[in-house]
Order: C-alpha cells, then structure tokens, then sequence
C-alpha cells in the first residue's frame, strides 16, 4: 500500500514538475519575443530624427500655432521624435557613459548638454563632427559664440540657447532690491536662501562675489576659498535648500527670499508675478550655452544637418525665443523678434546690453582631474 | 466604574485609529484636490482656481502618458514572470520537507533585507559587466522580477500555509490524473493566494523607483517621468493620473469584497437549500 | 512501482536523491553567479554556461526517470530551480559584483574599466568622508521606524479586534493610498508642509509654532526642509510596510483567548499586555525590520523634504554613482550599508527570536 500511494504521489509531481517547468520554458521562450515587441521603438525607413532636449525648452503646438518640431517635420519631411528625458547632465552622463565607453552608439541623435558636458563628451572622443557643409545657416552664430572655450574648433558643437545666471528674488520677501553676491549672505535671509545644484553657477557666483574669475581657472586651488564660504553658509543654515529648476515656484511663493537662478526662467514668470525680479550682481554673473551636439555612432547626418540650419533660421528662431526667453545664439532673432513680441525684442534678459556682458563671465575649460576636484568638493557641501 | 472607563478607553482608541486612518489619507485627498487645480506656473503647488479641465484631457502629457504605458508594460511582463517563478518556490517550500529548505527560506529573504538602492546599483554594474546589455525595457523587467520574485513567494506561502495536501491525495485516491488534481483541486484553492502576490507584485513594480533609476537606460516608466520631470514642472495630469489609478484600485477592492461576500451568500445559501 | 531496483538501492538512490537535487541547484546557482560575477572569463565561458545546461538538463532527466522516491525527493528542486537561478543571477551576481567594485580601483574618472587592486581605500573613505551620511539614514529611520509602530499598532489592532465583517474593506483602505506614486505623495506632503501650506497655518493658528520650534521639529517657523519633515516622510511612506504584518499577527490570535481570560477577571489592559502583545512580536518584528531597512537606504524622502543638512546615504551613495562616476566608492557605501543592516538584523533576530518573516 505504501508502495501504491507513493508511486501516486511522486508520478504526480513528476507530471506537475515537468508540466510546470515546460510552462517555465514555454514562457522562457517566449518571452524574449514578448520582451521585443514590447520593447524599444524601431528607428529606420524614412529619414528621421531623434532629439533629445531638457523640458520646456521648445515652442510647443498651442491650438493653431505650430511648434518647431511640427514646423519642421512639415518644411523637410523628415520624421522627427523629439524627447524631453533630459533632465540632468550628470544623470544623463551616468546614462551614456558605459555605453559609448564601451564603444556602442545611443538611441539619441543630438542631445542638448551644458556647454561643459560638451567639452568633457570632446575631451573623451565621444562626438562626431557636424556636417556644417550641410548648414549653411551655422554662419549665422553670433560672433560672440564662436570658437568657445569648450570647442574651440567649433565643428563639434552649435549653441541652443545661452542664458545667464544671476540672483533672482523675491521683492516682497526681500524688502529691497537686491545688488550684490553678498546680499545672499544676508543674516536677515537666513534660511530663506537657494542655491543651484549647477556647480558652476553658484561657485561661480560665489567666487565672484570673492574677487576671482571662473574665466582663468585652471586648478582648484584658484577657487578654495569660495568653497569654504559656502560651507559655514550651509551649516550656519543659510541655505534652504539646493534647487534645480524647481527654485521658481519656491521664489514665487516666498519660501526663498532670493536664490541663485536662471534669466529665462524669470523672464518667463515676470508677467504673472512682478514680484520676482533678475539681476546680474555688480561683481558679476555667469554665461552659459547649451549646445546641440551629436554623439558618436549616430547615423542620420542628413536629417541632423537639416533641423540645425532649420533652428538657425532667425525668423524660426525669433518663434523659439518667443516661447523660451533665453539668449538666442542665432544674429537676426530681434529683428525677427520685434515683430512677434516688441518687449522681449527690447528686454536686457534676452538682449543684454553692453554693460550687462561686461560683467558676465563663462567657465574656463577644466581638465578632468580638476573638474573632479571642484565636483567633489561641491558634493560635498550640496550633501548630495 | 470600570466599565464606563473601559468604555472611554474604548472610544479613546478607536477615536486614535481613526485618526490615524485619516492621516493616511491627507496627501491623497491633496492630490485629487489639485488635480483640480488650474495652476499658474509650472508647479501645481499653490491653489489658484478650480477647473475640470485637467479632468477633460488627462492624457494630454504626451511623455507622462507614454511613461504610465510603460510601466504598465513592465508591471505586466515582470508580474507574471515573477508570479510563476515565486509560486512554484512557494509551492516547494510549503508543500515538500526537504534538505537545504531552511537555507532557502534565509536565501528568499535577503533581497528584502538589502536596501533598494544597493539592490539597483548592483544589477546595474552586473548590467554594464557584461558588455552586451543594453539598458532598456528589457533590463527594468528583469530588475522588477529580482525583487518581485521574494515577495512573492514568502505571500503565498504565507497564505498556503494551512492547505492540507492530503487533498491531493485523496484526489488521486478517487481516480483523478495528477494533472486533473492539480488543475481542479490544488489550483484553485491556492489561487487566492497567487492573486493577492500578483496584485502586491504588480503595485510594487508600478510604483517602484530606485531600482528602476538605476538600471532603466533611456527608457522612462511613470515614477522615473514624474522625477525627472518633476524639477522643472509638476503638471496637474500627473494628480489626474495618479487619482485615476487610486479610483480604479478602489473599484477593484470594492468588486472583490463584493463578489466575495456573494460567493459566501451563495455558498451558506447552498448549504441550506441541501 | 515500476522500477527493478532492490528495496536497499531504492532507498539508497532516493535517500540520495535530495543529496543529487540540491547539489545540482547549488551547482547551478554556481555556475550562473560565476558568469554574472565574471569568475570566469574568455573560453572558460563557454565551459562554465555548459556545466550549467548539463546540470539542469541532468536533474530534469533525473526526474524522468529516477524511481518514484527520487522523484518525490526531486520534486521541490525542480520546482524551485526557476526562481532560485533568477535570484542567483540577478542578486547574488551583482552583489558579488558589487563587493569586487568596491574594492577596486579605475584609471581615471570616466572609464569603463576596473582594476581588483583590494582598494580599502574605497572603504575608508565611505566611513570618513560620509559619516554624517550614514547617521543620518540610521537615526532618522529608527525614528521613523518608532513612529509608524506607534500609529500602526493601534490601527491595526482596531481593524483586527474591531473591525467585525468589514475587516477586509478596512485592510483594503489602509492599502489603497499607497497605489499612488511613492514621488507623488512625497511631493503631496512637500505641498502640505509648506511654509504657506495648510499645516503651518494650523500649527500658527492652534499656537504649536513655539513649542514645536523648541522641540527642533519647527526651524524658523518652517515645517518643510527640516529633519523632522524628512522622518514625517519616511513614516508615511512605509507605514504599511509595518501595519501590515502586525494585522497578520494580530488576525491571527484566537479571540477564544482573550475572552477566557476576561472570563477569568482580568482587565482588558492586563489581557491585551499578557496575551495580544506576546503573541503580536512577530508581527512587530517582521514590520520593523520591513519598515526601518529601505528607510534607511532611502533618498526621495530627504531630497524633496529636506535641506542639505539633513541628508542621507542613501543621497550620497546616488551622488557618487551619478555625478561623480565614483563607482569604488559609491559601491564600498552602498556594501557597508548592506553590511551594517545584516548586522542589525542579526542582533536584533537574536534579541527577539525568529520567525519566518511572513
């Protein structure tokens, strides 16, 4: 009996077992062909174009009015995806790095880094050229822009939008306008301050305030005392918090009194909140460029070279400035300007004057080793 | 006397439950309040109007819908993966006595034991190890079922642990094939059990963010959109969205108490028409 | 039944059998943590994938065939080969691969390769350069951890003791908020705590401002970007992840219980404190270890709620993973919190008894 129960119960398991694990199987080999038609989108057939860009950072389609992409994709035909999962430099050069270290290409064709990210994908061999014999319209980058630090050949890389970073606050919390650096160490702003998660920005800033120009840095040491200001801010808990772009609504609503932000960013809240104002501070503020560049392995040269002579065209360049309210890169925007909107066409943030770009200063260069100096300094403080 | 003070004592706690009941509630019924919200900026943090509109056109965040279709994709896929592989170790481990069971049992509990973040950041440099991986959809499911897999197992053992396998034996005693007992007797009376898994694996995978950050590649499911995103704008279709999820789970668990109890009706109420 | 083999050597090759089944999953778990690992590398691959397919096509053919002791014996190694593999290769590999990171060095900042160079280094630099880091995430855990024990027990008793036939709809409301997006309701409470949020205007009208500022909870009159906010998060977030198993505890006590001793005179208190407590520990033991570990790991909660004083390393550990490409580094953080939370969990295993965590 022992015997005819056993047998039962082990020819059962057996069965199940082997039922169970065919169906294990069946779905093992099945799944990969699930997991691709679930998986990423097919690029191929008809020209296209992937662009990668941080949010809010293009024209959208608004009822009739059409946005560039869509304006694009009508003028030249090509298919265009365009993605705004750009959020963060660092996040998204954690993302490229294993792949384009180990010699792959990404999904991206041009993607939208800070000028210094730029410099750093060059530095590491990880951008092809741009077609500029295809962009005819590159010859319309203003002068100003040309041959930068971070690309001094310039064929790697054409500027998106260029802006400023200064201090932006709030009146009605402040009491007063607001003029210099210092102003942010203000006692009587004591945990009502912010500060950019951009390195460069805020130390720049902060350096400035000191005396010393983020321009002729070559090593950590030319900046080591601007770093010990921000720390005894930080602890002393001056410092409220460090922001990326999520400072504008704290700004607005008064939980910072005044903060370390971006000239686009307040021009666009200006209208609804007057309350906000921009300044450059008299020791100075830092310009800064995002530039489109295309990573290595990227194969839609034709389509890349069509949508960058598309966005340099100053009159579908005015349409972006209009929506976005940074520095244009492109000569001929305020002309193009003035006759969609008259005041931004006239507005220092967007045009700035003489004396504004005196004061203004951008990044030197940094060699890879010092740029961890400085990053891992500013970890540091940033408590990130 | 001490009646009526075990009666406050009574009320006491229950007045004390329910407040706390009601603090689980608070962000939630912020966050349908502002999916009615009309705001100003690009953060739907302070009140300003009210309006349906977000109501009228959900969807119209094109990335954060695609993102929600993602992860729904993914929640698919690595639920029922995971469901599999955790029923049949749970099915093991309840069902059979056998060698190494205790150091299974340990083994099942050490995902949950390790902090998600060390969890994402292992499989990533597993991932970038070998050199062929690409990041994608592909490497967020097989992230998702790592740690679906434990959980899922340790619920349903938990709730088969009181079945009586002498059921199946008395199955085959009256004739019935082991594939029959299975499918008609073993199956459906631990079928609670695997739902109830599935349904906490597939929320979990939903909603899970820190092992997805690492190892999700270019490919943005619904928490990874709403992080992103959200330091630079937070519009009101992600609280849209987010009610819409809350309002469907709420359904759900309305339908299941309601069908159960029938099924309890029914049940007693064929007892008695015998 | 069917086989010819001698009583004795069916019992010697079932008696074996389990021996055969778990070697062979051990084996195989071996094989597929040495490829993740990279053990091996070069023509060893190839070596290695092979044992691995002979070893699990060996104890499928095992099963096929072997007597029906064997394959009552290899019945639960079959089954859980699947998941046990999955885990092998997606857990333990990474983990290994984790370790072996940590303790190695790169050449420079952004490559891609590793050299093993037993780089301690690594780790004193985690403990020095992040102490606080790693107090924080502690401290502020444990405080989280004390918190949703004192909310949950109480609910959680309510709902089992009280809740009669709608037990099920109770359990279900807890649950249901938590279908929501973790960030989304983090954002919720960034919302809610704000400086011109309704909390602070409650907290102004009822007159706490100042008693709430002397306790640290309140800075300057602010309730968000405090450690207090950070923990208030940490609590809400995981405070099913402790009611939950205290209701399963709780559930299952035999109510017989507690009303023989009411019988017996004493008073619900005393019955609650010698029988319901006693008897709800694992419950308390499962909740706290499932609440205060991924607290402890957390980064959401302090970077949308706190200040850069209050944060975690949790924090630190996504800082140098994704800004600094500091992978040795970021991997030794990341092992010595694993490492600090096993041992934890050890202590406290043996300080309140093990049950099987469901």
């Amino acid at each position: 009996m022992n015997t005819s129960t056993n047998s039962f119960r082990s020819s059962m398991t057996r069965r199940q077992f082997l039922a169970r694990s065919g169906a294990v199987g069946a779905l093992g080999l099945s799944l990969p062909a699930l997991l691709a038609a679930c998986g990423g989108a097919d690029d191929g057939g008809a020209a296209s174009l992937f662009f990668e860009n941080w949010p809010l950072y293009i024209d959208p389609t608004e009822g009739d009015t059409k946005g560039t992409v869509d304006r694009f994709m009508e003028a030249s035909g090509v298919k265009m995806t365009y993605t705004e999962a750009y959020n963060d430099n660092n996040e998204y050069f954690a993302k490229i790095q294993p792949l384009l270290g180990a010699g792959k290409s990404v999904e991206p064709d041009i993607i939208n880094p800070t000028f210094w990210l730029a410099g750093r994908l060059l530095a590491l061999g990880w951008l092809e050229k741009l077609p500029l014999d295809k962009i005819p319209n590159a010859a319309n980058l203003v002068p100003g822009m040309r041959n930068p630090t971070w690309d001094p050949t310039g064929e790697y890389s054409l500027p998106w939008q260029a802006g400023m970073a200064g201090i932006a606050y709030n009146i009605e919390v402040t009491g007063r306008e607001l003029k210099s650096v210092e102003d942010l160490f203000d006692p009587a702003f004591k945990g009502k301050i912010g500060m950019l998660t951009e390195m460069r920005d805020t130390m720049g800033l902060i350096m400035m305030g000191l005396g010393m120009d983020p321009s002729t840095v070559t090593s950590f040491d030319d900046a080591a005392g601007a770093f010990d200001k921000l720390e005894k801010a930080k602890s002393d808990g001056q410092i409220r918090a460090f922001t990326g772009n999520d400072y504008v609504d704290d700004l607005v609503s008064g939980n910072f009194a005044a903060c370390v932000g971006w000239s686009g960013d307040v021009l666009q809240l200006q209208k609804d909140s007057p309350h906000v104002r921009f300044v450059i501070p008299e020791e100075g503020g830092t310009l800064w460029a995002d530039v489109m560049v295309v990573l290595k392995g990227a194969k839609n040269t034709d389509s890349i070279a069509k949508w960058m002579d598309f966005v340099y065209d100053p009159a579908e360049a005015a349409q972006l400035s209009a929506y976005v309210q940074y520095v244009s890169p492109v000569t001929g925007v305020q002309e193009e300007l003035a006759k969609i909107d008259p005041d931004l066409a006239t507005n220092p943030l967007m045009f700035p004057d003489e004396a504004m770009s005196a004061r203004l200063r951008s990044w030197a260069t940094l060699a890879e080793d010092v740029e961890a100096e400085f990053d891992a300094a500013f970890s540091k403080i940033t408590g990130a | 006397m001490m009646r009526t003070r075990s009666k406050i004592a009574r009320w006491a706690l229950n007045i004390y439950a329910g407040v706390g009941m009601f603090y689980l509630f608070v962000p939630i019924l912020f966050i349908i309040a502002f999916s009615f919200n009309k705001p100003r900026g690009n953060f739907n943090i302070v009140w300003q109007s009210f309006t349906f509109d977000n109501w009228l056109s959900p969807f119209s965040e094109k990335s954060l819908t695609a993102a929600l279709w993602v992860s729904l994709r993914v929640g698919f896929v690595s639920t029922i993966v995971s469901t599999v592989l955790g029923s049949l170790i749970a099915i093991a481990l309840s069902r059979h006595k056998f060698r190494g069971s205790g150091s299974i049992n340990l083994f099942l509990v050490l995902p949950l034991t390790t902090p998600e973040i060390v969890l994402g950041s292992s499989l990533a440099t597993l991932f970038l190890g070998q050199g062929f991986v690409n990041f994608g959809f592909v490497t967020i499911v097989i992230a998702h079922i790592m740690f679906q897999v434990s959980i899922v197992a340790l619920t349903v053992r938990a709730r088969i642990r009181g079945f009586d396998w002498t059921l199946e034996q008395a199955a085959q005693d009256l004739g019935a094939s082991s594939f029959r007992t299975f499918w008609k007797v073993t199956f459906p009376l631990i079928l609670p059990g695997i739902l109830a898994a599935g349904l906490l694996a597939f929320a979990l995978s939903m909603d899970d963010f820190i092992i997805t950050f690492f190892n999700a590649g270019s490919t943005v499911t619904f928490p990874l959109q709403i992080y992103g995103a959200a330091r630079v704008r937070i519009p009101p279709q992600i609280n849209v969205l987010a009610s819409m999820i809350l309002f469907v789970s709420v359904a759900i668990l309305l339908i299941g108490t309601v069908s159960g109890a029938r099924r309890q009706a029914s049940m007693s109420g064929s007892r008695h028409t015998k | 039944m069917n086989t010819a083999l001698s009583v004795p050597t069916r019992q010697r090759v079932g008696r074996n059998a389990d021996r055969v089944g778990l070697g062979a999953l051990v084996i195989a778990s071996t094989c597929l943590v040495a490829l993740g690992a990279g053990w091996v590398s070069g023509p060893f691959r190839p070596v290695v994938v092979l044992v691995f397919v002979a070893v699990v096509v060996g104890l499928l053919v095992l099963v096929a065939i072997g007597g029906p002791q064997a394959r009552r014996l290899l019945a639960p190694y079959g089954l859980l080969q699947p998941g046990i593999l999955w885990l092998a290769l997606f857990f333990l590999a990474p983990v290994w691969s984790l370790l072996r990171i940590s303790l190695s060095t790169k050449p420079s900042r952004f490559s891609v390769d590793y050299t093993f160079s037993w780089a301690f280094e690594n780790y004193t630099t985690a403990f020095r350069d992040f102490g606080k880091q790693f107090e924080h995430a502690f401290v502020y855990a444990a405080v989280a951890t004390v918190l949703t024990v004192l909310i949950g027990y109480p609910l959680a008793y309510v709902i089992a003791f009280r809740g009669g036939k709608y037990k099920n709809v109770l359990l279900g409301l807890v649950v249901i908020p938590f279908f929501t997006s973790y960030l989304i309701r983090t954002i919720a409470w960034s919302t809610i705590l704000a400086d011109r949020g309704p909390a602070v205007a409650i907290l102004r009208n009822v007159g706490l401002v100042r008693l709430l500022e002397a306790l640290n909870i309140m800075n300057n009159g602010r309730l968000l970007n405090t450690p207090a906010a950070v923990i208030g998060g940490l609590t809400y977030n995981f405070l099913p992840f402790m009611l939950l198993p205290i209701y399963v505890s709780l559930e299952k006590i035999d109510t017989n219980l507690v009303n023989a001793a009411n019988d017996l005179y004493s008073s619900s208190v005393r019955a609650f404190r010698k029988i319901v407590l006693p008897l709800s520990v694992p419950g308390v033991f499962a909740g706290t270890l499932l609440t205060f570990i991924p607290a402890a790991g957390d980064f959401v909660n302090a970077q949308l709620l706190g200040n850069p004083n209050t944060t975690m390393i949790g924090n630190s550990i996504q800082d140098q993973f994704l800004k600094q490409n500091n992978y040795p580094v970021a991997s030794a953080m990341a092992t010595v919190l694993m490492v600090s939370i096993a041992s934890l969990v050890l202590i406290y295993t043996r300080l309140f008894g093990t049950e099987e965590l469901a």
